[in-house]
């Protein structure tokens, strides 16, 4: 093993020295993607198989990753980067299949929902084809199958099943010891996802429930009640995992602890999508994050990132402060600014700020 | 300096940020094509060189392989290493084309570079005794200077600086002239120096250690070869940077006139204090663009192969606020740099000509 690791890090040591960069393999990149782009350094590049439709405004694209991708554990997460009109985007999303899939065939599923006016989720579902390369980030998240073997409850709402069909396909494959139930909330019946793969579940792996509540089909919207859970057998003893909207989720957690569930029983993860675009001043300022820093402050007002870092005794590299010279780029993780040059409003990924004309709106992360 | 009122001043900086919103509005896949079949552009230069280096032994094979690197070098600082550390391509969020992660090939390491070029020079353009670029406290570039016996034969300093220009530039930020003056001491230097070790230790390996001795039947002529690449590069960017801010009508500024100025004066002392030179595509792409010098100035962050097309209109607000819109051909431009070197190699009492009735 080391001898395997010994050359490698030597290579690269080289590459870094004659090539002035940490990642000398993606030098090469804009020769070798021209040829092909599944010869990507700079990120996994993954070729799209197929694109099928699941719902009216969902579509599940299989994706086959280079080789040297590290694989992912059933509830896994990872970011996707893709180029729109020359700006990289990435945005995180769930893998719906099961990691046996890619074990032994090579193959990712990510199922994937329209967000009303959402750049990213937009462009996947109408420029992405056949054939096309997409960039991948290694899967992170801890969303994942208990080691201890205990029942299991899903609740899921919407899109939020995703990360779930990959948790159920797996169990089934391993034959997981304990009762399985998903309680799913769509909106009607065609807004199931993954319906195939749910009854083909059900049918085949005998210790799973599988049971689908539309939630406007009536003239009353019929949300989840604390009924549905005392439907379950043995609630107190299971592992609850929680995926949808908001809405859902909070009723979910209040019903839950109503019932005893304790919070470490349930795990949760949903992704918000992006706040909408805003140029009116009033809203600005907001809980400013520096992660290398590991510091958090609140700011009012139009005080910009740069100024808020120097306010909490933080000294960040900066030149001109008027946005000129880009001293003070950084990359925020997370959150909206606001450029104060432009009064354009940033995306809520990941991207660099110029910290001395970028204001807060909302929470933001920063690299700093 | 021309004289323009608050009023005017602000007028100017409304005028100037019109053309740049209306850039930043129109920003994307174009600029990204762009910069992207530049640094494809590279590598091909790049990667051809090195390979054919080694066959220099047939002298044709000599010359296309020092060119092909050359111009590589060429290539990466200018239009893509330079521009890129100014945030030009920021907005793509590309990692390989990060303002603050990009290390380029020469010996001067990028952290230096954005403190004394992107924050120094772009701010106090031209502020005699506050941006250091103006002169590099080697050349004496105007009577605002007081002569020296030393700056009689400065134009041999000046061909120096350009042979070994990598190797300034990697210095700059020593401040030597401040150490010998006791101005500064060299303790305070040594972050700088193991950083400035670091990276010209890096490139010297690369180019005279590592790939002649890969090759070392024929060492001596891919040395010989690199060095000429190395040469060709600073020869250019050395000239082509000359002409950015010491031709004949370019101005300079004292530090009263700099102190707590507006935006608007900002952009003045930009538009008056930088000059470019007219030429065909390719002599702005291996300018880096630089040719627009002043839009570039005005503009440091806008993709500098952006500048030809808003050039128009800077010239358009230039003649609305009466103000000088210097350029010329790349000889005419060149030529007034020397004179300039010469001229203040003598003191004042010796140029200053008599006043014309």
């Amino acid at each position: 093993m080391l001898a395997k690791i010994t050359p490698s890090k030597a290579i690269h040591w080289l590459g870094r020295q004659l090539l002035n960069r940490e990642d000398p393999g993606a030098f090469f990149d804009p020769l070798t993607t021209a040829i092909n782009p599944m010869w990507a350094q700079q990120y996994t590049p993954a070729r799209v198989e197929r694109i099928t439709e699941e719902t009216a405004d969902t579509k599940t694209f299989v994706l086959k990753p280079a080789h040297r991708w590290g694989g992912f554990k059933a509830g896994q997460h990872l970011n996707v980067g893709i180029d729109i009109n020359g700006v990289r985007r990435t945005r995180t999303f769930s893998l719906s299949s099961s990691p046996a899939l890619w074990r032994n065939q090579g193959l990712i599923t990510l199922t994937i929902k329209r967000l009303p006016g959402g750049l990213v989720t937009n462009w996947l579902h109408d420029e992405l084809k056949t054939g096309d390369v997409i960039g991948l980030s290694e899967a992170f998240g801890d969303f994942l199958i208990p080691e201890e073997k205990r029942s299991v409850l899903f609740i899921a709402g919407g899109s939020g099943i995703t990360p779930i069909l990959s948790h159920l396909e797996t169990m089934a494959l391993e034959d997981y010891p304990g009762a399985v139930t998903l309680l799913y909330y769509v909106r009607t019946q065609s807004d199931v996802i993954g319906e195939e793969r749910l009854i083909a579940l059900r049918n085949r792996y005998p210790s799973f429930a599988l049971n689908i509540i539309t939630t406007h089909e009536g003239s009353e919207p019929r949300y989840l009640t604390g009924q549905d859970l005392d439907l379950i057998p043995g609630l107190a003893d299971r592992e609850i995992f929680l995926c949808g909207p908001k809405g859902l989720m909070e009723l979910a957690t209040d019903q839950l602890s109503q019932r005893g569930v304790s919070n470490d029983r349930q795990h949760s993860t949903f992704f918000a999508p992006p706040a909408p675009a805003q140029l009116a001043s009033t809203d600005i300022g907001g809980e400013v994050t520096f992660s290398k820093s590991n510091l958090s402050v609140d700011s009012k007002g139009d005080a910009n990132l740069l100024e808020i870092a120097e306010a909490a005794g933080l000294t960040p590299r900066h030149g001109c402060r008027m946005g000129i010279c880009h001293q003070c780029t950084c990359t925020k993780t997370s959150g909206t600014v606001v450029n104060r040059l432009t009064g354009k409003t940033s995306g809520s990924g990941a991207e660099s700020v110029q910290l001395c004309i970028s204001v807060p709106q909302g929470p933001v992360a920063l690299e700093a | 300096m021309n004289t323009l009122s608050d009023q005017q001043l602000d007028e100017l900086q409304k005028d100037l940020d019109a053309i740049r919103d209306e850039v930043l509005a129109d920003l994307g896949e174009r600029d990204a094509n762009h910069i992207r079949s530049m640094v494809r552009l590279h590598r091909k230069l790049e990667v051809g060189g090195r390979l054919l280096m080694p066959f220099g032994f047939i002298p044709p094979v000599f010359l296309a392989a020092t060119a092909s690197l050359g111009l590589a070098k060429i290539l990466e600082n200018m239009e893509i290493g330079h521009n890129v550390m100014h945030g030009q391509y920021d907005w793509m969020n590309d990692p390989s084309l990060n303002s603050q992660t990009y290390e380029w090939d020469t010996a001067c390491s990028s952290e230096s570079w954005r403190r004394t070029h992107n924050f120094e020079h772009h701010t106090y353009t031209n502020v005699i005794g506050k941006d250091r670029d103006y002169g590099y406290a080697v050349l004496r570039l105007s009577n605002d200077e007081p002569w020296k016996p030393r700056h009689t034969f400065q134009i041999l300093n000046y061909a120096a600086l350009s042979i070994l220009f990598q190797w300034g530039v990697a210095l700059h930020e020593l401040e030597a002239e401040k150490l010998s003056h006791g101005k500064s001491h060299l303790k305070e230097k040594r972050p700088f120096l193991r950083l400035a070790a670091k990276k010209a230790g890096r490139q010297a390996f690369k180019d005279y250690v590592f790939f002649p001795a890969l090759t070392l039947p024929v060492a001596p002529i891919v040395l010989a070869g690199n060095a000429g690449a190395n040469l060709i590069r600073n020869l250019w960017s050395s000239t082509v940077i000359f002409c950015g801010h010491f031709t004949q009508d370019a101005e300079t500024f004292t530090e009263e006139e700099a102190e707590g100025e507006s935006k608007g004066h900002w952009y003045l002392r930009q538009l008056t204090g930088s000059s470019n030179f007219t030429g065909g595509k390719w002599l702005h792409i291996m300018s880096g663009h630089l040719s627009f010098q002043i839009e570039h100035h005005v503009f440091p962050d806008l993709p500098a192969h952006r500048y030809p097309e808003i050039s128009e209109k800077v010239q358009t607000v230039c003649r609305k606020h009466g103000i000088h819109y210097n350029t010329g051909s790349f000889g005419k431009q060149y030529s007034t740099v020397l004179k300039r070197i010469l001229r203040y190699s003598l003191p004042e009492r010796i140029t200053r000509r008599p006043a014309v009735a």
